[in-house]
């Protein structure tokens, strides 16, 4: 059992089937599908990056240059100068995510410590109910949603895609899962020291959270940052829009004339995710097969 | 202030009580607004005749017996279906097949580099990703169709054939997803003791017989849960479909949800984009229902 649990633990690092055996034809196969696979996924992000650093009338060349060939840094300068307000699709975007990704911090944090380490009444229910919602797609609710903007006379507000997304039932599930991992004792001795509710929240269960947070965060800011639905509805005039609805429509307003610009645009906008992912390519991984295998 | 209700007169078991209700009030003034008040209220509208200008009247049923006469949402829920079983299908077997083979022995850094890099596209905006193919697709420019000229192909019509529109949806979403089925499959892999395999050897088993009898058995509940969310996920397909084809050429990719996004916001027709909405969550209801259910049977069977 004590050898399972090591196993478990240092899980990305052990070989899982280790054998004695020889490194056999079966080895050599699928190690090679694998590279022909892991290329076939790098091919068109290639195509996107040498195309971005070459000139417009070179965008097409056949065969295609997989590595840059040429490095017209320009392009990248090129969408900032259209009349496509790039820099406000830029700041829009980021903007929106912070705020939702902030906000999901501060809710589901709470709301995750209450229903995994305190006890009122209805406790349970409220959770299953909040759970339950997980199953209601969107797309559902988004024309009541609209109506409601409307009325309030958010329509092309970043505010109509903020507010929805300052609550996450996702992110409650995974906060309380964490905070009912934590010892009894810690909250016990606390306890005993006099701390309120509050306080054990604050110091003591809120500072041991960061990997929890870190994952919902990162979760939460991707999520936001490439929502397309949402900002499709809401926002229609060019300084209120998102970066994804810029540049699908980039590649439709200049055409398809202009690939090495619009692919300049698009490298600029998953640099973020790139360096996000990085940087934090652990914790997204363990907590998305740890969602995954939980259910 | 808040602080009123902490004044001491109040028992532990109370304070603690209010201090609960306090931390999900965020939660759920939103889950409310943004969730409860619109499932409810999107049913109401479901039996109305809505016009934002005119104001609306109930109808009753109509909007459901309309869809019984409608062409273009029969279209749409066939393409949503054909879409689903092929992206589901392939996300989740070359998924599976991927992470089978980064699970056999190979240096730990290959491991962890691939995995990264099937995972990567996982995390890109579908937007993004179909403003990319829309060039790699361009039947005369496109870099596909010169890689099957070199072939011998003649150049495929990937975007403006109703078959091969189809059929460049499928493939774009499965170069964007299965990494994600290959992430939950590697895990799942990785949680099979390895004493099975080995007492299995040495009964002489095969690597294929190790594969059918013990691989694929532990790894049920990890396949149905992809194939399950991979499901949901493909019914509400939306941004590829709106970026890469617009639903067409003509209705030929037009999926469930973009009708619905297109009689509610561009024709207007609140209430019968409402009652298709509610067909599809049903559809979607069904299929977690189907899961919590046979996930819990599973949990009790092991």
């Amino acid at each position: 059992m004590a050898s399972t649990e090591v196993t478990v633990r240092g899980q990305p690092k052990t070989a899982p089937r280790k054998s004695k055996k020889p490194i056999n034809f079966g080895d050599i196969v699928s190690y090679a599908i694998l590279t022909i696979a892991a290329i076939l996924v790098m091919m068109p992000l290639a195509w996107m990056f040498s195309t971005s650093l070459r000139p417009t009338t070179e965008s097409f060349q056949l065969p295609p240059a997989w590595l840059p060939t040429q490095f017209r840094w320009e392009n990248y300068v090129e969408p900032f100068k259209s009349s496509v307000p790039f820099v406000d699709l830029f700041i829009n975007s980021m903007r929106i995510t912070v705020a939702v990704t902030v906000g999901q911090l501060v809710t589901c944090s709470l709301a995750g410590y209450a229903f995994a380490r305190l006890r009122f009444p209805g406790r349970d229910l409220l959770f299953l109910l909040l759970l339950a919602s997980l199953m209601v797609p969107g797309q559902v609710t988004i024309i009541p949603i609209f109506l409601l903007m409307r009325d309030l006379g958010l329509i092309d507000n970043p505010l109509a895609i903020i507010l929805p997304g300052l609550i996450s039932a996702f992110g409650v599930f995974l906060m309380r899962q964490f905070f009912k991992q934590m010892p009894q004792e810690l909250f016990d001795a606390a306890r005993v020291d006099g701390a309120g509710h509050v306080r054990s929240f604050l110091q003591i269960a809120l500072p041991l959270a960061g990997p929890a947070m870190a994952t919902l965060g990162i979760i939460t800011f991707n999520a936001t940052w490439n929502a397309y639905f949402l900002p499709l509805i809401f926002l229609n005039s060019w300084h209120k829009m998102t970066l994804p609805q810029g540049i699908a429509l980039l590649t439709g307003y200049m055409g398809s004339g202009n690939p090495s610009v619009v692919m300049a645009a698009v490298t600029m906008a998953i640099l973020p995710v790139l360096f996000v992912f990085i940087a934090a390519q652990r914790w997204i991984i363990e907590a998305l097969t740890r969602s995954g295998l939980k259910g | 202030m808040q602080i009123s209700g902490l004044t001491p007169e109040m028992t532990p078991k109370r304070r603690e009580a209010f201090v609960g209700y306090l931390f999900i009030l965020p939660t759920y003034i939103g889950f409310t607004i943004f969730i409860l008040y619109p499932l409810v209220e999107s049913m109401r509208i479901s039996f109305q005749e809505f016009s934002l200008l005119r104001g609306s009247t109930y109808i009753g049923l109509d909007n459901y017996a309309q869809m019984f006469a409608d062409p273009r949402l029969r279209i749409s829920y066939i393409n949503t279906i054909i879409f689903t079983l092929f992206a589901v299908f392939f996300n989740a077997g070359i998924g599976l097949l991927l992470a089978v083979m980064l699970n056999r022995r190979l240096p730990i850094l290959m491991r962890n580099l691939y995995r990264s890099i099937f995972f990567f596209p996982v995390l890109i905006a579908h937007t993004y990703i179909a403003v990319i193919w829309r060039f790699l697709y361009q039947q005369d420019t496109g870099v596909i169709n010169y890689y099957l000229g070199v072939l011998g192909i003649d150049p495929v019509p990937w975007l403006s054939n109703a078959h091969w529109a189809m059929a460049a949806i499928i493939i774009l979403d499965v170069w964007k997803n299965t990494g994600f089925a290959m992430l939950v499959f590697l895990a799942g892999l990785q949680s099979i003791p390895n004493e099975y395999y080995e007492a299995a050897q040495l009964d002489g088993a095969n690597e294929r017989q190790l594969f059918f009898r013990i691989t694929i058995p532990l790894l049920s509940p990890t396949i149905f849960f992809i194939l399950v969310i991979f499901m949901i996920g493909a019914l509400q397909v939306f941004d590829t479909i709106i970026v890469l084809t617009a639903g067409g050429p003509g209705d030929a990719t037009r999926s469930v949800v973009l009708y619905i996004y297109e009689i509610a916001f561009r024709t207007f027709n609140m209430g019968y984009a409402a009652a298709v909405s509610m067909t599809l969550f049903a559809i979607i209801l069904v299929l977690t229902a189907l899961q919590f259910w046979i996930s819990r049977r599973w949990v009790h069977y092991e």
